[in-house]
């Protein structure tokens, strides 16, 4: 494999396996903070038992996230040395920034893991806000760093130099309002499904139906409603800002080869890079200059703007873009449905199989949604990592051995993926912790052989 | 004083810390490895009860670390990525595995079983090295010979990082994590577990690598007037107090170890490593990366450093007393508030100050 092939490889791999973690580190905590502010307030030992259980899974899922995310901030230097140059000159500061609310997550997550015996029940559930809300911080600063690699602001080239730096006009570029409302709302949307998923699951093939199970759903999926409408306006947004601010992602992604007026939307079809074409896509006429201009007639560019050096592929981008769209609104479907049920039968929580189906489909599927979304912002920023000022080909290392470094990397993640999976359902076969009520507040006890609750 | 100094003595500051803490860490990993015998399970938990609620927030200081490096000197990071390639790499896969091993065999739930087993040696052979190879790197730069007269550096020559100085550091690294961790572990051990047994063999322990970790600093020290003469003259000319404290404190860690004063030996060890680290900060000062890149010549703009600073004034204001409460509600024995009633009884039981006896009874 070509050295800079390689490198890219490496990062994609990586930042595809660390999101996972990120999202459900910037979702669960909040979980966590409502099941337990729920339990501290209606005095219902399920709500406690669903807390334990969640954070015993959090422990793992946050040790993994931290250890991911150091590769990452390793590996802008070790792989892309001259990015990190530029990069660090004028975006240091919310990488500082990310990097401090990334510490006091760690520190509240530590008291909350292992105090549960140490702390007052009030001072732990007060421990768990400072959580979700770095969690959330850190989401944004980093996520800026990103924004600002699409839409560079806040310095000056002169010479060859960067002179002129301005660290909040970088952290505040254009795009940050936009790619960090985002992800914070794709955690939130992941992490709610994630949930639901476990129960929707539990119910189907387990035969479960006790309150654990049916809290477990129901908090998961309230997320879920919640943040999923806001997620698919924010991505609207995001998308009328891409038409004016990176014309060729926006082209990519909705393959605009020839600047037109009255522009369709085309979905799905197969991208022929060759003829720069697109077959059997289904088109929506003027859909796209009504979707970004709100004007029917009103003229997209296409990529025939922009040099062809600096095109984005879009053989990538554009299926990404459909596929995350369309689960968006797969996902969507499912929590107005469910909640419609809900609403209609009494606040009885809906329980056929095939509303069970889609939640637990829903789960895996948010989440290969947020990894498209990922893709089309970063495979749409191509051939540029800083766009138009610096191109990802001249930004990698000299060293050598990238192959082998991508190799080895490849075979740790998949070392800790499948450890992973096998400890967290060990986590999930776990006979359920027993609680019980006392003056004290709650008692918990880890039984060995009996079920409670199942 | 320009801004960039003072940044870097922050950074300098956080690599203290970061040795403190972290490397306590990577040395409960290799007295993990020693772990054998009957009484090896319960040394099994005390690491795990003395790491498991602080081990994610020391590793961020190495983030910290990092990003502060690149946000302050991004010139020279950049070269250093290049010219640590291989050792960084190895030291990246190496805290990436124990981290999760740690984690794993943690939250195992047989944990005699085979999963448990194999990540608690993954765990114990990365905590080894991960430091040698930090040490390397760190003597690789100290040397003065990473990078060449042209300034281009090359991750292919790694003569500057096989050395015998490069290699006395490493292994002085190793030692020197283990005694922090040993004396960590003693408190511990006596103050929380209340085990005589683990206590004695942890105090010997301590005592032992801290003699090593003496032998091979006086090597190092030895080795680096012909392997390293940068750092050699820098310490001749600015830094001979510090060696000496350092000699001092080194003595009286294993002083106050031998008669029994196991909280005092903590604070001597830590203060050990920050003028060790204090020591080679200002031999090789006004260089971050010799011979080549100084502050002078390798910094940000001054108004992007100062913005840096105030930033991490304002997280260091939230940070701070966040850690201290951290390491208030699970190692120190100085009440909080927040703790459940019985915790507050059982720290009053075991406040220093009291008779060692009636502590242990």
């Amino acid at each position: 494999m070509e050295d800079l092939l390689a490198a890219r490889a490496q990062m994609g791999t990586s930042l595809a396996f660390h999101i996972i973690f990120s999202a459900l580190g910037v979702g669960v905590p909040l979980l966590l903070c409502i099941a337990e502010g729920l339990a501290l307030k209606t005095k219902n030992p399920v709500w406690m038992m669903l807390t334990r259980r969640w954070a015993r899974a959090t422990a793992i899922l946050f040790a993994i996230g931290a250890v991911s995310g150091t590769i990452l901030s390793f590996e802008l230097g070790l792989l892309w040395p001259t990015y990190i140059k530029f990069a660090g000159a004028v975006v240091g500061l919310p990488f500082m920034l990310e990097g401090f609310a990334f510490f006091l997550e760690a520190i509240f997550l530590g008291l909350y893991l292992y105090g549960w015996d140490r702390l007052s029940s009030r001072a732990h559930w007060l421990c768990s806000f400072p959580i979700w809300i770095s969690g959330l911080a850190s989401s944004w600063f980093i996520v800026s760093v990103n924004s600002w690699m699409n839409t560079p602001a806040g310095f000056q080239v002169r010479h060859g130099q960067i002179v002129g730096i301005n660290p909040w006009q970088a952290i505040f570029n254009p795009s940050t309002p936009y790619e960090t409302v985002h992800m914070a709302l794709a955690c939130y949307v992941v992490s709610g499904f994630a949930v639901a998923a476990v129960y929707a699951f539990g119910m189907l093939f387990r035969g479960r139906r006790a309150e654990y199970y049916r809290k477990g759903l129901l908090l998961g999926m309230l997320m879920a409603l919640i943040a999923i409408p806001l997620q698919i306006v924010s991505g609207d947004f995001n998308a009328r800002f891409l038409a004016n601010y990176q014309p060729a992602k926006f082209a990519a992604m909705e393959v605009v080869y020839h600047t037109q007026s009255g522009a369709p939307i085309l979905v799905g079809g197969l991208v022929d890079t060759k003829t720069d074409t697109i077959r059997y896509a289904i088109e929506i006429p003027k859909g796209l200059s009504l979707l970004a201009y709100w004007n029917p007639d009103a003229t997209v560019k296409g990529l025939d703007q922009i040099p062809r050096v600096n095109w984005p592929d879009p053989a990538l981008v554009h299926p990404s873009f459909d596929g995350m769209v369309s689960i968006g609104f797969f996902c969507l479907f499912i929590a107005v449905i469910f909640w419609g049920l809900y609403l209609l039968r009494k606040r009885q929580l809906p329980m056929q199989r095939l509303m069970l189906l889609g939640v637990f489909v829903a789960g895996p599927l948010s989440f290969i949604a947020m990894e498209l979304g990922w893709m089309v912002t970063e495979f749409g920023r191509q051939p540029w990592v800083i766009y138009n000022y610096l191109r990802t080909a001249d930004a990698v290392t000299t060293a050598p051995f990238l192959n082998i470094s991508f190799f080895v990397f490849s075979l740790i993640y998949v070392l800790l993926a499948v450890a992973l999976v096998w400890l967290l359902q060990k986590v999930v076969h776990r006979p359920l912790p027993q609680v019980t009520l006392s003056e004290d507040g709650y008692e918990v006890q880890e039984p060995v052989i009996e079920k409670v609750g199942a | 004083m320009s801004i960039a100094f003072v940044a870097l003595i922050i950074l300098w500051w956080a690599l203290m810390v970061y040795a403190v803490l972290g490397g306590a860490d990577f040395g409960a990993g290799v007295w993990d490895l020693f772990a054998l015998g009957r009484n090896a399970e319960k040394q099994h938990d005390l690491i795990n009860h003395a790491l498991g609620p602080v081990w994610e927030a020391n590793h961020v200081w190495l983030i910290f670390l990092i990003v502060g490096l690149f946000s302050v000197f991004p010139t020279a990071f950049s070269v250093l990525s290049i010219a640590l390639f291989l050792p960084f790499s190895i030291v990246l896969i190496g805290v990436v595995l124990r981290g999760a091993a740690f984690v794993f065999r943690y939250y195992a739930v047989d944990t005699e079983g085979f999963f448990a087993h194999s990540w608690s040696r993954v765990f114990s052979a990365t905590s080894l090295i991960t430091p040698f190879f930090l040490g390397i790197s760190a003597a690789a730069v100290a040397s003065g010979q990473l990078i060449n007269s042209s300034g281009i550096p090359d991750a292919t020559d790694v003569s500057s990082m096989t050395t015998p100085f490069a290699l006395v550091i490493g292994l002085m690294s190793i030692v020197l994590c283990a005694t922090i961790a040993a004396i960590y572990l003693v408190v511990e051990a006596h103050d929380t577990e209340k085990d005589e047994h683990l206590t004695a063999s942890y105090r010997l322990r301590a005592i032992i690598a801290g003699a090593v970790t003496a032998v091979l600093g006086a090597l190092g020290l030895a080795l680096s007037i012909s392997e390293a003469p940068m750092l050699w003259q820098g310490m001749v000319a600015r830094a001979i107090p510090l060696i000496v404290v350092t000699m001092v404190l080194g003595l009286a860690t294993a002083v106050s170890l031998f008669f029994n004063h196991y909280r005092l030996a903590r604070i001597l060890i830590i203060l050990e490593t920050v003028f060790m680290l204090a020591t080679w900060g200002l031999s090789q000062y006004p260089y971050i990366v010799p011979p080549r890149f100084t502050i002078a010549n390798s910094a940000n703009e001054s108004s992007v450093i100062q913005a840096l600073v105030i930033g991490i004034i304002v997280g260091l204001v939230f940070l701070l007393p966040s850690l201290y409460y951290l390491f208030s509600v699970f190692k120190l024995p100085y009440p909080v508030p927040g703790l459940k009633r019985r915790e507050v009884e059982k720290q009053q039981q075991r406040r220093p100050g009291q008779k060692q006896e009636s502590a242990l009874s």
